[in-house]
């Protein structure tokens, strides 16, 4: 075949081939953009404004029993905290290895198996863990009643663990007499737990809401062929509000805790537990005609120097779902949504400027009306109801260069379009 | 105090707005880089037949000599790599800038439907910027990116009329439409400190023109033809507002064709475009330039391969894009050459066409594309 022949064809195939390769488009012409593409967003504008309308500390209401931790604690005249597991349905009848059932006419090697997370343990002495018997008919939620139940004639038994049996599960070995008493007698064995020690103690148990809560385990039988009974915590009251019941089935009751911080002064944890609420008035302009790239709450921190100053705590910003019917901030405080797992630690004992960044809120509000979805955020922390450590800010009743501060940066929208 | 916080943000807002272009290339400043009009044949001649040639939609004149019902599709894919002092970028870009339906009616009368690109502004660029955000000591790296697709296509409605070979003459009606869809994000490195955003719109373009083209050939071997196409207004709309308003350039050409050699056919052409009326449809005053578009080429009969005879084409091309860099005239050079081949009994044909163009402006930044355009004409 001659070459003049050859090459036209060559020639034609190479154009289809190409023109099939060069179906896909590649148009990013990014290595030459240092030099041909001009800033399109704009300079980035930071401004910093007194955007706080309210600011004020409002008492975490989550509800008695919803932590997911149980603080035992024994702080001298600082804190003292107790835990309270309420075992309102014990079995009566077990079935030995076998053999069919029977009543339960002895109780042995009773224990509650309790879940500690080592991370919260404080103090390096032996703790002495007493047991009373709490159980009343006075009001569920009231912490008074429970705590003037820790007294001798309730005492059930006490156990003393060195700081190295502390370990992350703990038996906690209860009186056999006291809870074959409770099952005869078709009674509910309700345990309140108080910590005693030559120094300072405290820890944190998981609590039934942090899905490893306690557990009761018996042998009805000292045959150890058959199996120890299981029991769960369980509460029957208050009849007729199972969420409540639920959430008591074991809980922390406060008996002593740290002063509160001053009504001036914005402080978030603590025993009882509080959150900030704050509501800004951002202007519109920055919202609406504007690209919000950040927005930052600065906050003065303020040291306290109570409890554990320099230990950590996880401060979490949340955004206010409340909308404007929702107009006392306690309440709007309680309605609130998760914007970020990324949490601010610091310690209670610090001082100076933080940043608590609010990008994702500002994400938020520029999708709805400030009616729908108010300007506000709540301060919370991650261990709410769970540690007695407590931070504090200044709030707008301090001066001027203290107050929380909103730091914007933005650029201008733009415009597209035409070049 | 309050108010005057508030009106310095809202001064700050409008001071610094910056509109969205798209950039990355010479050849993609303002509005984009004009396709043209052109076949692949014509396209292979440096332009010089394109007042010949019936299938190029550059006048209306020359519809009357496409002889038989055509449907004529072009494919141009570009490989273009742009060369600056900090570094460099490769890009393909395909089109499909022209489409063209011919048919004449009776002896004298021939009717043609055509699209072709007119600016095409695609493009798609990342830049990186360092920024203060927040703090004074806090300096991100901002990532911006923008995509531009679409372009400004020319509709044309054209008849054509022609009682011999020696003259012909022909009107277009024109309407320019088109769009650009731009899509602009700012990136961040920490989505929990910064707020990424994503900004998507859409300008429409429309406007008016009428051509009006003449072929003369006094003797055979030599023809003449010039054409022009005047300018309507060319309106920008962005959903339900007008966001600008221009006229279209006008537009201007004058072609000869010299057959006198047995087999082969030279052509020149110079083509004048008023692009200056487009520098009002830009935010940031890109300037855009009048500008002079010449080329010549040859066209011979090539070897005979299975019983088709192949035509080779060769030509180059000089013009001045219509937008500038820094306001300074973008020049494209270009040498093209390509080959046409019959199929299918003459019912069909071929074109092929390979370019390289060289763009370059006053700065040290140099562009170079190769345009390969593959066309097909079917007679039904």
């Amino acid at each position: 075949m001659k070459l003049s022949s050859i090459l036209p064809r060559l020639l034609a195939t190479a154009a289809l081939f190409v023109s099939i390769l060069s179906c896909s488009e590649k148009l990013d012409s990014t290595g030459v953009c240092a030099v041909l593409c001009p800033a399109i967003g704009g300079e980035v504008q930071n401004v910093t404004i007194d955007a706080v309308v309210i600011d004020t500390t409002v008492p975490s209401l989550s509800g008695l029993g919803t932590e997911p931790g149980l603080l035992l604690a024994s702080r001298g005249d600082t804190l003292d905290a107790r835990v309270v597991i309420r075992f309102d349905s014990l079995p009566a009848t077990f079935i030995p290895t076998g053999d069919t059932a029977r009543a339960i006419a002895s109780v042995d090697s009773a224990y509650i198996q309790l879940r500690l997370d080592t991370t919260t343990i404080k103090g390096a002495d032996s703790v002495t863990i007493e047991a009373y018997d709490v159980d009343t008919t006075a009001n569920d939620t009231s912490t008074a009643a429970v705590l003037a139940l820790f007294r001798p004639d309730r005492f059930i038994s006490s156990q003393i663990f060195a700081r190295a049996q502390l370990t992350d599960t703990v038996k906690y070995f209860i009186s056999n007499a006291a809870v074959l008493a409770r099952i005869q007698s078709r009674a509910a064995l309700r345990v309140g737990l108080r910590a005693v020690s030559v120094g300072s103690t405290q820890m944190r148990f998981i609590s039934t809401e942090g899905s490893f809560g306690p557990v009761m385990f018996f042998r009805a039988t000292p045959d150890t062929a058959t199996k120890p009974l299981t029991v769960s915590p369980f509460s029957k009251t208050p009849v007729g509000q199972s969420l409540l019941a639920a959430n008591l089935t074991d809980y922390t009751v406060i008996a002593k805790a740290p002063p509160p911080a001053p009504p001036s002064i914005l402080s978030v944890g603590g025993l009882p537990a509080h959150r900030v609420y704050i509501l800004f008035n951002i202007p519109s302009n920055i919202i609406d005609s504007s690209t919000v790239i950040r927005a930052t709450l600065l906050l003065n921190q303020l040291p306290n120097t109570g409890l554990d100053a320099t230990d950590t705590v996880a401060l979490l910003p949340q955004v206010v779902l409340a909308g404007r019917a929702v107009t006392d901030p306690a309440k709007a405080a309680q309605i609130i949504g998760g914007i970020s797992t990324d949490t601010l630690k610091l310690k209670p004992g610090g001082s100076g400027v933080t940043n608590v960044e609010l990008a994702k809120a500002f994400t938020l509000w520029r999708t709805q009306k400030p009616d729908t979805l108010p300007r506000a955020i709540v301060l919370r922390s991650t261990a709410e109801g769970n540690s007695p450590l407590e931070l504090r800010f200044s709030s707008s009743e301090d001066i001027a260069a203290l107050r929380p501060r909103l730091r914007i940066s933005f650029t201008a929208k733009v415009p597209l379009g035409l070049p | 105090m309050r108010r005057s916080f508030f009106a310095a943000i809202a001064l700050c807002t409008l001071s610094f707005a910056a509109p969205a272009g798209a950039q990355g290339a010479l050849s993609l400043q303002g509005l984009g880089y004009p396709a043209g009009g052109l076949s692949a044949r014509a396209e292979g001649t440096g332009g010089g037949v394109a007042d010949f040639d019936a299938l190029s939609a550059v006048t209306p004149a020359s519809l009357a000599g496409v002889g038989s019902p055509a449907l004529f599709l072009q494919y141009s894919p570009e490989f273009r790599k742009v060369t600056t002092a900090s570094g460099s970028a490769t890009t393909t870009t395909a089109r499909f800038p022209l489409i063209m339906g011919v048919l004449p009616m009776g002896q004298s009368w021939t009717l043609g439907l055509s699209t072709s690109t007119f600016l095409d502004r695609s493009s798609e660029t990342t830049l990186e910027r360092l920024q203060v955000v927040g703090g004074p000591t806090d300096t991100v790296t901002i990532s911006e990116q923008n995509k531009v697709l679409g372009a400004i296509d020319d509709f044309r409605l054209a008849l054509a009329w022609s009682t011999s070979p020696g003259f012909r003459i022909g009107v277009g009606g024109h309407v320019f439409a088109g769009s650009n869809r731009i899509t602009f994000s700012q990136l961040f490195p920490d989505s929990a400190e910064f707020i990424s955003s994503a900004q998507a719109g859409r300008i429409s373009y429309a406007g008016f023109a009428a051509s009006l083209g003449l072929e003369y050939h006094p003797v055979r071997a030599i023809g003449f033809a010039i054409s022009g196409r005047k300018g309507g207004d060319l309106r920008a709309q962005s959903g339900d507002t007008a966001i600008g308003k221009a006229k279209l350039p006008d537009h201007y050409s004058g072609s000869v064709t010299f057959e006198g050699i047995p087999g082969v056919t030279l052509s020149a052409r110079a083509a004048h475009d008023n692009w200056s009326t487009l520098s009002s449809l830009s935010f940031t005053g890109i300037k855009a330039f009048d500008s002079w578009d010449i080329g010549a080429g040859a066209e011979a009969t090539g070897p005979r391969i299975m019983q088709r005879i192949i035509t080779v084409r060769a030509g180059a091309r000089f013009r001045t894009l219509p937008f500038g860099l820094n306001g300074e005239k973008v020049t494209e050079r270009t040498f093209a050459a390509g080959f046409g081949a019959p199929l299918t009994r003459e019912r069909a044909s071929l074109d092929v066409a390979i370019q390289r163009a060289a763009r370059t402006t006053g700065s040290d930044v140099k562009e170079r594309g190769y345009i390969l355009s593959v066309g097909l004409r079917v007679s039904p």
